[in-house]
């Protein structure tokens, strides 16, 4: 427990220098913009076919969450008791009870959520890491640098993967191919195309309300994969501006700036801790739910 | 009134070029804030009934929360459909 507490202080103090250092010496050298931390410098530059493949910041985020959703998650399955001893088992079973009997038996027959229940487990702890690590200060920024010791260094700030339309989007289009091909399987392409008009409706309406069920099924493509992005993107926007970003860009003195800064700073703490316990767990709890209700409904029967 | 002095006080030609800035910006203020107006009555909408429903059958607490959340999600989700709107109104 002693050695938890020491390398957290560790951690705070180097945070904390850090922080009283880089500012400093950016505003001196006029060179702070708050909007860089959403900026992805190229590190690596891979070109596949004239596709940029290059590795950035948003790379090693996905890496870092993919390492922590595949090799810790089996480290501490491996190393599981029958009486619990600790935190980090009952963490993980409250997870997994999270994950099996809420999003996935709570909305799937049981012979599909015995099918699609490793992939919605991994959904889920994919997106949770990805967005846990969003809100640890890592330092990965290379836009600004911090000079310690004659050594030029990153500095510290924040970025999630899930805070780029990318991530999300392409989760969410496994997510609307698989349940597609899931409904096709189940019912056939005419069958489950049938399947969209909800019953009771004849005759010439079929075309339109077809039309319009074809069209709410692209919505569902957008909404998936924006819902997830704009939450951390917002959040992480509201937590730059509330922890500094307005000050500098108001810039209104040494007074001002300092009474500002104070009223965000507390109001950025109040805004972080919302983030961690609410918005990061509820989001992987939406997308998860969601995929599941909808690959429930490509293989209901009634619809 | 005579609208001259509205036109003295403002210099056409300066208030021209900022036009198009300002019309983005309120675009993106707008969109997100109407968004806001709609996704606040919804969540207050979800919390209100979640309440009068716990209240009523306090045996279903758990499993009337865990659909508060998913509503909540749901909800909250359409603020963001406006502040995208926004950003796109804002950047493009």
């Amino acid at each position: 427990m002693n050695r938890r507490w020491y390398a957290l202080a560790a951690w705070l103090t180097i945070m904390a220098g850090s922080l009283l250092a880089a500012p400093g010496a950016a505003l001196a050298a006029e060179e702070f913009d708050p909007a860089s931390e959403f900026a992805l410098p190229t590190w690596i530059e891979i070109k596949v076919f004239g596709i940029d493949m290059s590795i950035n910041k948003a790379v090693l985020y996905i890496v870092v969450a993919t390492i922590l959703t595949t090799v810790v998650v089996s480290l501490i399955a491996r190393n599981m008791k029958v009486r619990p001893e600790g935190k980090v088992q009952t963490t993980v079973e409250i997870a997994y009870s999270l994950m099996k009997d809420n999003i996935t038996d709570g909305n799937l027959d049981p012979k599909m959520a015995a099918r699609w229940f490793p992939f919605i487990g991994t959904l889920f702890l994919f997106i949770w890491f990805s967005n846990m690590i969003g809100y640890i200060p890592l330092p990965f920024n290379t836009s600004h640098t911090m000079t310690i010791a004659g050594i030029e260094l990153p500095t510290f700030a924040l970025y999630a993967a899930t805070a780029n339309i990318s991530v999300p989007f392409i989760l969410a289009f496994i997510v609307w191919i698989s349940y597609h091909v899931e409904g096709i399987r189940a019912k056939g392409v005419v069958g489950y195309v049938r399947g969209w008009v909800p019953a009771g409706v004849e005759g010439f309406m079929v075309g339109p309300i077809l039309l319009i069920e074809a069209l709410s099924q692209v919505v569902r493509l957008i909404s998936l994969s924006v819902r997830l992005y704009a939450n951390i993107l917002a959040g992480h926007l509201l937590l730059l501006f509330m922890g500094g970003g307005l000050v500098v860009l108001l810039g209104m003195g040494v007074l001002g700036s300092t009474i500002l800064g104070l009223a965000t700073g507390t109001l950025a703490v109040v805004f972080f801790l919302f983030e961690i316990g609410l918005v990061a767990t509820l989001q992987a709890f939406i997308f998860c739910t969601l995929t599941a209700i909808y690959l429930d409904g490509a293989v209901a029967e009634e619809h | 009134m005579d609208p001259s002095i509205i036109l003295a006080a403002v210099d056409v030609e300066t208030a021209g070029a900022y036009a198009e800035t300002a019309g983005r910006a309120m675009g993106l203020g707008l969109g997100t804030g109407l968004a806001a107006l709609g996704t606040g009555i919804g969540l207050g909408y979800i919390f209100g009934k979640t309440i009068e429903a716990v209240s009523r059958q306090p045996e279903l607490k758990s499993e009337i929360q865990s659909i508060q959340w998913l509503g909540f999600a749901l909800t909250e989700a359409t603020v963001f459909y406006g502040f995208i709107a926004g950003l796109i109104a804002f950047f493009v």
